[in-house]
């Protein structure tokens, strides 16, 4: 790929992402997690009755739940939530046009090339900065059609029976305790429903910015696409450097139904302060695809496992994962598949790099219930270890209970090897772009299915990231 | 209050503080207070269940249940084979080559004999309540104490505070067995608890193999048998250590197993499991000196209701270590096999190859599969990699074999031998392949 060009024009020499913009929030509500909070959150949306009820109910069964005991370390993450702010809210609306977005927070996003990106290729973008959508807007070819691309609280308010029917259907509050936190203090986040048969050719991307110290960010993205509908849709994360600990816990429902094939890619760049601990989950009907493209670089600490519940016949899921632990860095990510129906498919990917004292694990579910005849599935996992202090593991879980599926799993982890190293030197290229080239050739199956733009970030990411790490 | 009977988990109407004083009556004050220290730790700990990773196949609540087992009460039989049992004596006429022999029934040893010349050059074979006199140092240094301490878990503190026997095998410096140790157990009391321990030294240079068979009829009522292997191979030395489980049902089959690799050292095991309700293996490799290398191997056929659990271990300590791991079975009937498989490479641990495989094959509706094979990684040079499938007959291999004029039946049983014989053919023991093959194919043909 030309990518001398493009990564110059990138100018990313260091984590592009720290800055801070000066804002005045409309509103704030006191630090830590309390019912008051929760109530003030419901009263700024506005919502119904039931919405918080469910709220207060899931705070119940978040305080009712132990931190978990498994992954990464989450031995502090009950002071550092002591601290949060779990609710900032930037602006009174959010904007359909983004000349009405207040000037501090474009500014932001320009930084971050968001309307840039709209005005090329996407079919919609909308942005969340704290704790709010302060933008969101659709094509008018598609809107025509019938698709529904809002926030998550106008599409509570808008089509409030499609919401009521799916919200919290796929992931439960009681599901662990994270599902639990967001059940209570979600804020922002996507409706999206693709109606029958409608094709997007072009993706729907949302931006998500932690742009304040002490913040927590809690989306809550649902997704309907519905009978013989295509779409694709993408995520990008961000936030400003701080010395003190930021938290992100997102959940993201999915209905894939009957023929449908829809896309969730997620670019985690989060500053190596976050706690990014997210729950997704899809549904996938009769012979409907999902695919989940899972790229996590950024964070202090990760935990996210999409899943894909084949629950109709013939049904597809796909998870491709890719994670880059750097210095104090954990990924702890990979995914989940449970075969429910007969006939159905799965393929996991992961690939992983720890460098420095970073850690990678991959954890993931293949299960076969019984009934699920016929299902088969194939997992692989590869992990690149840079430094001696680097660490992966590798936690597969598969629970087979049908005696005419076929599973297979399989695992590498290796360095890069002095043989490489020494046959590109003898070609005249020098060992940091050797390193580089090799890492590059290593994500390559899964860095080619990121949309463009992510595609030629990652790799100078990782160019950068492999300078000075030879001997 | 409830957390104080939480934590006296487990103690029963015969499994308790005077049965750990009893069984310790004669034995010396350092034995006897090692005892105390593990039934302390038991009471302490609490039951494993299904909510621990490393149990979470196996609920112990179903699957075990303590208050209805006694202690044996069995008098120890003569040393005269004509009296014990047919089946036992069947097992030892197949494979009468040995360098050595330990007969165990109902927990008694009955029966030890060692090549004479071996003896001379200093092999010591004999009971482990014997050795407590005869090698008290030795057997104070190792038991218990680097391989299975009682701290390990529930299991292994119970075991070490009511095991009544079990074998000391030592190999010294140099000394090479070219012929096996076999070991054969009978149990025939229902509703027993046994606990025995094997402690093998092998001196520096060192060489020997070791078959350990578990034989018995089918129980009426849950009859429980834990050991503990402690297998020590020290700059060197070359172990094998063989088990082969053929219980019958109603038994619940349970084995602490630690492997301590030194440098140099060649430390294989293989655990057959082809009996028994319940089976558990807790095997742990550790490879602490540079050079060391350990081949696991396991073999597991499964039909009825019967019930596998697997949890191993690789600890890969210091650098330029091996191991591999190939742990295979095939699941008739209901049966149900669980396999957690975990490779480590500690810090340091460079140089390191790695590998863990384990392939199941499904052969009925009911039967089901569950592996976890792990990695945990922290060490940047090394090569490791790990593998695990879940699958039914190959159906073009069947079809192969059928186009040749075999009959379904025959081409399926070729298969499954095929595919369990792998494991075999790894570790070619002289008698133990053909048995294992034997049962298999009893079992098979059952399989129709």
């Amino acid at each position: 790929m030309p990518q001398n060009e493009t990564i110059q024009d990138l100018g990313l020499d260091e984590y592009k992402y720290d800055f801070v913009t000066e804002t005045e929030p409309v509103f704030r509500a006191e630090k830590g997690l309390s019912e008051e909070v929760v109530r003030q959150i419901s009263a700024h949306k506005e919502e119904p009755e039931w919405m918080l009820e469910y709220r207060l109910k899931a705070l119940d069964v978040y305080n009712s739940k132990p931190m978990p005991k498994w992954g990464g370390d989450l031995s502090s993450l009950e002071a550092v939530l002591d601290e949060i702010y779990f609710y900032v809210r930037p602006q009174d609306q959010m904007e359909r046009s983004w000349d009405d977005v207040p000037d501090e927070i474009k500014n932001t996003f320009e930084k971050l090339g968001i309307p840039e990106a709209e005005r090329k290729i996407l079919a919609g973008v909308g942005a969340q900065y704290e704790s709010e959508m302060v933008y969101h807007s659709l094509r008018e070819e598609w809107a025509a059609q019938g698709v529904i691309f809002d926030s998550i609280e106008d599409g509570l308010k808008n089509h409030p029976e499609l919401f009521r029917e799916h919200f919290g259907t796929i992931i439960p509050m009681h599901d662990n305790k994270f599902a639990a936190m967001n059940s209570a203090v979600w804020s922002g986040g996507s409706f999206v429903y693709i109606p029958k048969g409608v094709s997007l050719d072009t993706p729907l991307q949302a931006y998500f910015r932690v742009n304040q110290e002490r913040m927590g960010q809690f989306e809550r993205t649902l997704i309907i696409i519905d009978e013989g509908a295509q779409a694709h849709y993408i995520e990008g994360c961000t936030a400003p450097v701080y010395t003190t600990e930021s938290f992100h816990s997102g959940v993201i429902e999915i209905v894939v139904k009957k023929n449908a094939r829809f896309r969730y890619t997620t670019i985690q760049n989060w500053s190596n302060n976050m706690y990014n601990l997210v729950t997704q989950r899809s549904m996938v009907h009769e012979n409907a695809t999902m695919e989940w493209l899972d790229g996590n670089l950024g964070s202090k600490l990760t935990m996210k496992y999409p899943s894909c519940y084949l629950i109709g016949e013939g049904a597809h899921g796909e998870i491709m994962s890719i994670a880059y632990a750097g210095d104090g860095q954990h990924q702890d990510t990979g995914g989940k598949v449970v075969h429910v129906a007969p006939h159905t498919t799965s393929s996991i990917t992961s690939k992983s790099i720890s460098k420095g004292t970073g850690r990678s694990t991959y954890r993931g579910l293949c299960k076969v219930h019984k009934g699920a005849r016929h299902a088969r599935s194939n997992v692989e996992c590869d992990a690149l270890l840079i430094n001696d202090t680097s660490r992966t593991d590798t936690y597969p879980y598969i629970e087979i209970e049908e005696n005419d599926a076929s599973v297979g799993h399989e695992a590498s982890v290796s360095k890069i090897g002095e043989e490489q190293l020494f046959y590109l030197a003898s070609r005249g290229i020098a060992k940091d772009e050797a390193m580089a080239m090799i890492v590059r050739g290593f994500i390559e199956p899964i860095a080619k299915q990121l949309p463009l733009e992510y595609a030629v970030e990652l790799n100078r990411l990782i160019e950068m990231e492999m300078e000075g790490s030879v001997g | 209050m409830a957390k104080a009977v939480a934590g006296m988990e487990g103690v029963t109407s015969a499994l308790n503080p005077a049965a750990v004083e009893r069984i310790g009556m004669s034995e010396p004050e350092w034995l006897r207070e090692r005892r105390a220290h593990a039934w302390d730790v038991y009471e302490r700990t609490p039951m494993p269940t299904i909510r621990l990773e490393e149990w979470r196949y196996t609920n112990l609540k179903k699957k075990l249940d303590l208050n209805s087992l006694q202690l044996s009460d069995a008098e120890a039989m003569s040393d005269d084979a004509s009296t014990w049992p047919e089946r036992l004596r069947a097992a030892m006429d197949e494979d009468r080559e040995a360098s050595g022999h330990i007969v165990i029934i109902d927990g008694h040893v009955v029966h030890a004999d060692v090549d004479k010349q071996l003896a001379t050059q200093g092999v010591i074979l004999e009971s482990l309540q014997e050795a407590i006199t005869n090698h008290e140092e030795l057997v104070r240094e190792h038991l218990a104490t680097d391989a299975v301490p009682a701290e390990e878990g529930k299991f292994a503190a119970l075991n070490a505070a009511l095991w009544s026997d079990g074998i000391f095998l030592y190999v010294p410096k140099g000394v090479q067995l070219e012929l096996p140790v076999r070991v054969t157990r009978w149990l025939s009391e229902a509703g027993t608890a046994y606990f025995s321990r094997v402690l093998i030294v092998a001196e520096a240079q060192s060489q020997v193999s070791y078959v350990d068979e578990v034989l018995s009829d089918d129980f009426e009522s849950q009859t429980y048998t834990s050991t503990a292997v402690e297998l020590i191979a020290r700059e060197g030395a070359r172990v094998q250590y063989v088990a082969v489980q053929r219980l019958g049902r109603g038994a619940f089959y349970q084995s602490m197993q630690r492997t301590l690799a030194q440098r140099d050292s060649k430390l294989d095991t293989l655990n057959v499991a082809l009996g028994a309700s319940v089976t558990r293996v807790d095997l742990n490799a550790r490879l602490l000196g540079p050079g060391a290398n350990s081949d696991m191997l396991g073999l597991y056929f499964g039909d009825d209701d019967q019930h596998f659990d697997f949890n191993t271990s690789q600890d890969h300590v210091a650098e330029h270590t091996s191991s591999d791991l190939l742990y295979k079975g095939a699941l008739d009937g209901a049966s149900r096999a669980a396999f957690r498989g975990i490779i480590r490479v500690l810090p340091g641990a460079q140089g390191t190859d790695a590998y863990q495989t384990n392939r199941n094959l499904l052969l009925s509706p009911e039967s089901r599969a569950d592996s976890l094979p792990n990695l945990e990684i922290e060490a940047d040079d090394v090569k490791c990699s790990h593998g695990a499938t879940v699958g039914q007959l190959d159906d073009e291999a069947k079809f192969y074999l059928m186009s040749r004029g075999l009959s379904l039946i025959q081409a399926e049983r070729l298969v499954v031998l095929g595919f369990l014989g792998e494991v075999l053919a790894k570790l070619p023991l002289g008698g133990v392949v053909d048995k294992v093959t034997r049962v298999i194919e009893q079992k098979l043909a059952q399989h129709g």
